[in-house]
């Protein structure tokens, strides 16, 4: 395990180095249980599983909200996966919007049911649009808020931590995957999740 | 160059980890190309004040029109023509403009430099955060905007955290305050019992605050006109000359207030200036020599001289009045826990006359053991005689110590000293010279043993001045630091970092988030007297530095306020020095840890434990 972590960390620490001179401090510090166990990011699919799938995505990128479904079935179908949902809102304040709100929900217990509420929506999104998709799932946008307002440090600290970690990847933009040690950028399809998830247990397992 | 860079580190990546094939296998879509190689914008002039910027566009990538859009350096918009894009119907997309392999946009209006921001993805594969670039309009040179560190990054229009929700929902700066933080003394007193326990509670808090250094230059004053008053002195006018003097230093307290809540400036800075102080303690030499006999003024009659001359009586009691307002601009801007209470109160409601009231209420409270001292003094010292001369000589002493303390902030450490010194020495020889009566005995131990402390101590900070010592209560301080330089490092000044702005203060509470530490802001001025006091006598405790180990230290220091100065103690709701904020490691103020004024030892290790021990 902490060899594995080291090189995670270092192969990270080198990408970030030759890529970004000026985030050298912060690549230096990411570590792979940064990524993979944020306290405040909550996990889907088994929480107990062997190997993490995390996605940096927007709420407003059409091929994050395209893979979704198969995302999730993948995850389902393996049953030995952890499946963490990072916002990384990259078009602008409606995203931004729409992350605090799910993570507000998530703080009441509502995570999955605000998360694929938004994930179901087309394309650009206004302020409203988030609104009537969470009202829509049965969610109230006044308790949202209250508990946004509540958690507001913790909250902006998940998405702050979000954002310096895709940088510190050198993402090009969302949707991005890190799989056990190795990172995806762009859209996978169901095969290619597969094979990504199949290859980090197998380097999890010698 | 760019795309080149970035590949070798992705085959660096892959070949590290052993998955060389993963990519390419597994992927659809070619790996996406950095943005700048799918997108190459470049501009040519079409007329004085027309750009056209052009973006080549690599096969199977697109930019939206939506997020097309251009600005001047200080952010106002700047107009951009665009043609209609190729319409993007998709059951997971919705429907969007977008331009594939190239797009045009025309500036049209004027700047020396516009940012140029847009936004685009790889078709069915990803989409790139927004990228902003510099065109110089003279020049027509393309460069891109240097991208700010992450977390302060909303001028490039990268996303953060920060100010959406506010934008929706209440205000939510990068930080957040605690909750209790807009409930001030005044709420808490009015909701108690209204406005009679309002006042009530404020004259209570002015007779604390009467025994704190902050209102020291009162007492002189008060000492110094009850003492002119000589034989005419009774008990009654010294309860009518101080109680002018206490309602009148009250009046210009509520006044103040009401200006500084209705200008929305920080009228300490303008009071505490460098040059208000040195006049003022000029002002006090003035009145020292004129005790000393070398000119006769009589004190109230400074302002007043016109009417003392008709009727002498009234002309003190105006003098007294005269005194106390301007006595206000001596003790007014010490910052206490109240007096910020009041002020925010006021800025946050627009309720002058609460404001005001509990300010004038504060300003009597303040007086009240004054009137207690002159009253009584009145009726216990001895009127007339010899002995009248003598105290007056003393006060000259008392005045020119004032004055000293006064411009201390101004003055180097070692001239600091030598004046001390000689006052002490000064003082000592008027002892050992003092003519006092024979017949009683004690008198004269007394003068004799006041004679020899004071040369002593004189001497004593004379050598300080030698040694380089720097506190007058310590002359002989640097013996005992050489001897014992390897003690505990103790908390100073110099550990906190200087922040001047918002932007700074966003940008450490962040630094210390990501190294789990919790921070302290510490508001702070060179004049300001209280956090001297602080600076030497609380900070350097030993259970002080345990308690701010691994607490991030900052201040704000309004020796010489500026507009963002002041606009940072704004967002962070304090009103001046000394003020203590503490966050904890989420960039969270925590309830009932914020110091104002008077900060002991005892108060700070319970606000930095309190802030440093919150896990969520």
């Amino acid at each position: 395990m902490f060899t594995r972590r080291t090189l995670l960390t270092s192969t990270i620490a080198m990408g970030a180095f030759a890529m970004l001179g000026t985030h050298r401090a912060l690549a230096q510090q990411l570590t792979q249980d940064e990524v993979f166990n944020d306290k405040d990011a909550p996990v889907l699919g088994n929480p107990e599983g062997d190997v993490t799938v995390v996605e940096y995505f927007d709420y407003q990128c059409p091929y994050c909200k395209k893979a979704h479904p198969i995302v999730k079935k993948v995850v389902e179908t393996d049953g030995n996966v952890r499946l963490i949902l990072k916002d990384w809102p990259i078009f602008g304040d409606v995203s931004i919007f729409a992350a605090q709100a799910v993570l507000g929900a998530a703080q009441i217990g509502k995570y999955e049911v605000a998360l694929e509420a938004l994930m179901k929506t087309k394309g650009k999104l206004t302020h409203e649009d988030v609104e009537s998709g969470l009202t829509d799932a049965g969610l109230s946008m006044t308790e949202i808020a209250a508990s946004v307002n509540k958690h507001k440090a913790q909250i902006s600290g998940l998405l702050d931590r979000n954002y310096n970690q895709a940088l510190a990847f050198s993402f090009a933009g969302t949707p991005a995957y890190v799989i056990g040690s190795s990172i995806y950028p762009g859209v996978l399809d169901e095969k290619g999740l597969v094979d990504a998830i199949a290859k980090a247990r197998k380097t999890r397992k010698p | 160059m760019r795309f080149a860079q970035g590949l070798a580190i992705f085959l660096s990546l892959l070949s590290l980890v052993g998955a060389g094939k993963a990519q390419s296998a597994s992927l659809p879509l070619a790996a996406p190309l950095q943005m700048d190689e799918a997108f190459r914008p470049s501009v040519s002039r079409l007329a004085p004040d027309r750009i056209a910027v052009e973006w080549k566009i690599a096969p199977g990538y697109y930019l939206y029109r939506d997020y097309l859009a251009a600005k001047s350096k200080n952010g106002s918009p700047i107009e951009l023509e665009t043609k209609a894009g190729e319409v993007k119907e998709d059951p997971g997309f919705g429907t969007t403009e977008v331009y594939y392999i190239s797009a045009q946009a025309t500036l049209v209006g004027w700047a020396e430099t516009v940012e140029l921001t847009y936004q685009g993805c790889q078709d069915g594969g990803l989409c790139y955060p927004p990228v902003t670039k510099s065109i110089d309009t003279a020049t027509l040179e393309i460069s891109d905007l240097v991208r700010a560190p992450p977390t302060t990054a909303q001028s490039s229009g990268d996303p953060t955290s920060s100010s959406v929700w506010a934008t929706r929902n209440a205000a939510a700066p990068s930080f957040a305050l605690a909750a209790d933080s807009s409930t001030t003394e005044v709420d808490k007193l009015l909701a108690g019992g209204g406005l009679p326990l309002l006042i009530a509670g404020f004259v209570g808090f002015g007779i604390l605050l009467a025994f704190t250094p902050c209102v020291f230059p009162m007492y002189p004053i008060v000492a110094a006109m009850i003492a002119r008053e000589g034989e005419r002195l009774t008990p009654k006018r010294g309860l009518i000359l101080s109680s002018t003097y206490v309602l009148s230093l009250a009046l210009a307290f509520g006044l103040f207030g009401l200006t500084a809540a209705w200008s929305g400036q920080n009228l300490q800075t303008a009071l505490q200036s460098s040059a208000a102080t040195a006049v003022i303690a000029g002002l006090f030499l003035v009145l020292a020599l004129s005790n000393f006999g070398l000119f006769e003024i009589q004190l109230p009659a400074v302002i007043g001289n016109r009417l003392s001359s008709s009727r002498r009586l009234g002309g003190s009691v105006a003098g007294a009045a005269a005194l106390g307002f301007t006595s206000a601009f001596l003790i007014g801007p010490c910052v206490t826990a109240p007096l910020a209470g009041a002020l925010l109160y006021i800025a946050r409601t627009g309720d002058m006359m609460i404001g005001a009231a509990a300010l004038f209420a504060l300003g009597v409270g303040k007086g009240i053991p004054l009137i207690v001292i002159a009253t009584v003094g009145g009726k216990a010292l001895p009127s007339a005689g010899a002995w009248m001369a003598k105290v007056r000589t003393v006060f000259g002493f008392v005045f020119v110590a004032t004055a000293v303390w006064m411009v201390s902030p101004l003055l180097p450490d070692g001239i600091l000293l030598l004046a001390w010194a000689a006052l002490a020495v000064t003082f000592g020889m008027y002892f050992a010279g003092l003519k006092v009566n024979r017949d009683i005995a004690a008198a004269r131990v007394l003068a004799r043993s006041a004679a020899l402390l004071f040369i002593t101590w004189g001497a004593l900070l004379l050598v300080g001045v030698g040694l380089g010592a720097r506190d007058p209560l310590a002359p002989l301080e640097p013996l005992r630091a050489r001897a014992a330089t390897v003690e505990a490092a103790t908390v100073a000044k110099a550990d906190f970092r200087r922040i001047a702005s918002t932007e700074d203060l966003a940008a450490q509470l962040t630094a210390a988030q990501s190294e789990d530490k919790a921070s302290l802001v510490y508001v702070t001025a060179d004049w300001c007297v209280t956090c001297r006091t602080i600076e030497r006598s609380v900070l350097p405790a030993s259970e002080v530095s345990a308690a701010l180990e691994d607490v991030r230290l900052m201040t704000i220091d309004m020796t010489s306020a500026d507009p963002k100065l002041e606009e940072l103690l704004r967002s962070l709701e304090a009103v001046g020095p000394p003020t203590m904020i503490f966050f904890d490691q989420q960039k969270q103020e925590i309830d009932g840890t914020r110091l104002v004024g008077d900060i002991t030892v005892d108060s700070l290790t319970a606000s930095a434990l309190a802030a440093g021990n919150q896990q969520p």
